[in-house]
């Protein structure tokens, strides 16, 4: 995989925009300037995913990070964070051990990538090139695509081949992934219910209520959507 | 010095295949390598945030991004594969949509476990959060 001209020039623009991005999500002093940026750049890895010619990952990407996600992260800041707006000059980062400690990671995590890039990289290029002046290249050469109207642009058929490839390689995981989906809904739903509402679906004796109606008043003003 | 200049210029210089005109050519054309090295920058940035931050919705965010790194690595690998003809170069991107699948129900989870210990505890810097602690 060798990207070239247009190509090339995207892929830093979008990557150094992921990675800056990234950086400024970790150092935002407020917790919404904090998801906005993170918005961008998981923008920028979707963009950096056409690149490595995955439309259909990147939509879902888009779709359900961006837009479900996200946007879940938003209603809970703003329900959260209202009396807690990180104030004037308060440290927003852990304690300098913390910090020591993520920085020794990181360290190590750099030796390991040039150490891997350095000795196992170019072999496994060497193999590449190998195995591409075989009958690759035949393949390759077969499975041309066709070109849009434009001429500039190829069809892509990727999101046909992925679909087929997922239902043929990973139709257990997709049926188990949608039960862990209907866990998540149903955890997510008994998690974030008021006392109130816990009281209403009856999983909480009445004395015990009153009880904690005493020790926390301001459940009381709660208001009950549903019964 | 002039011995630390000639061997500067030794290393760096301009020919085809001399380290300076390999790394130029590997900026221009990017491969599989830069791909694995933005996302292990993205990796490094969110340890750094679940290390460091004290707010847990930054923290929160800052796992989405070490999964989205990892998201990275499964395509840029599926794409390498893709070129040799492996036979099942899509795994990389089928992983990719599961492990989109498992952060949604994680951070549908986790909001909701922030909202309920937000509701009792009226916090939510990490470090106050120390029910566990001895």
């Amino acid at each position: 995989m060798i990207l070239s001209g247009w190509e090339a020039f995207f892929f830093w623009f979008f990557g150094l925009a992921a990675i800056f991005a990234a950086l400024l999500t970790v150092m935002a002093r407020n917790a919404i300037h904090s998801a906005l940026f993170l918005i961008s750049s998981l923008v920028s890895v979707a963009a950096l995913f056409v690149l490595a010619q995955a439309e259909f990952i990147a939509g879902v990407q888009i779709l359900v990070y961006v837009g479900g996600v996200m946007v879940l992260f938003l209603f809970v800041i703003m329900l959260v964070n209202v009396g807690a707006q990180e104030r004037g000059n308060e440290e927003i980062f852990n304690r300098p051990r913390q910090v020591g400690a993520s920085l020794i990671f990181c360290f190590l995590l750099v030796a390991a990538v040039l150490f891997a890039v350095n000795t196992a990289y170019p072999k496994l290029q060497e193999r590449v090139t190998r195995q591409a002046s075989g009958e690759a290249v035949a393949t390759m050469a077969n499975r041309r695509l066709p070109r849009a109207a434009t001429l500039t642009s190829s069809l892509s058929t990727q999101s046909e081949s992925f679909g087929a490839a997922l239902y043929r390689y990973g139709s257990l995981p997709f049926e188990i992934a949608s039960v862990l989906l209907l866990v998540a809904i149903i955890g997510s739903v008994m998690l974030a219910r008021t006392l109130k509402q816990e009281r209403s679906a009856d999983d909480m004796a009445p004395e015990e209520f009153e009880e904690e109606l005493i020790e926390h008043p301001e459940v009381a003003t709660v208001e009950v959507n549903a019964d | 010095m002039t011995i630390l200049l000639s061997v500067f210029v030794l290393l760096f210089q301009e020919t085809s295949n001399g380290r300076f005109a390999q790394m130029k050519h590997g900026v221009v054309n990017p491969d599989l390598s830069k791909f694995l090295v933005i996302a292990a920058l993205l990796f490094i940035i969110g340890v750094a945030g679940v290390l460091t931050r004290r707010n847990i919705i930054v923290i929160f965010m800052s796992i989405e991004l070490i999964l989205n790194a990892a998201n990275l690595n499964f395509i840029a690998f599926s794409r390498q594969l893709q070129e040799t003809g492996s036979v099942n170069a899509l795994a990389g991107q089928i992983f990719t949509v599961f492990v989109i699948v498992v952060a949604a129900a994680e951070a549908a989870i986790g909001l909701g476990i922030v909202i309920a210990l937000y509701r009792n505890k009226e916090t939510i810097w990490v470090d106050e959060i120390d029910l566990l602690k001895w």
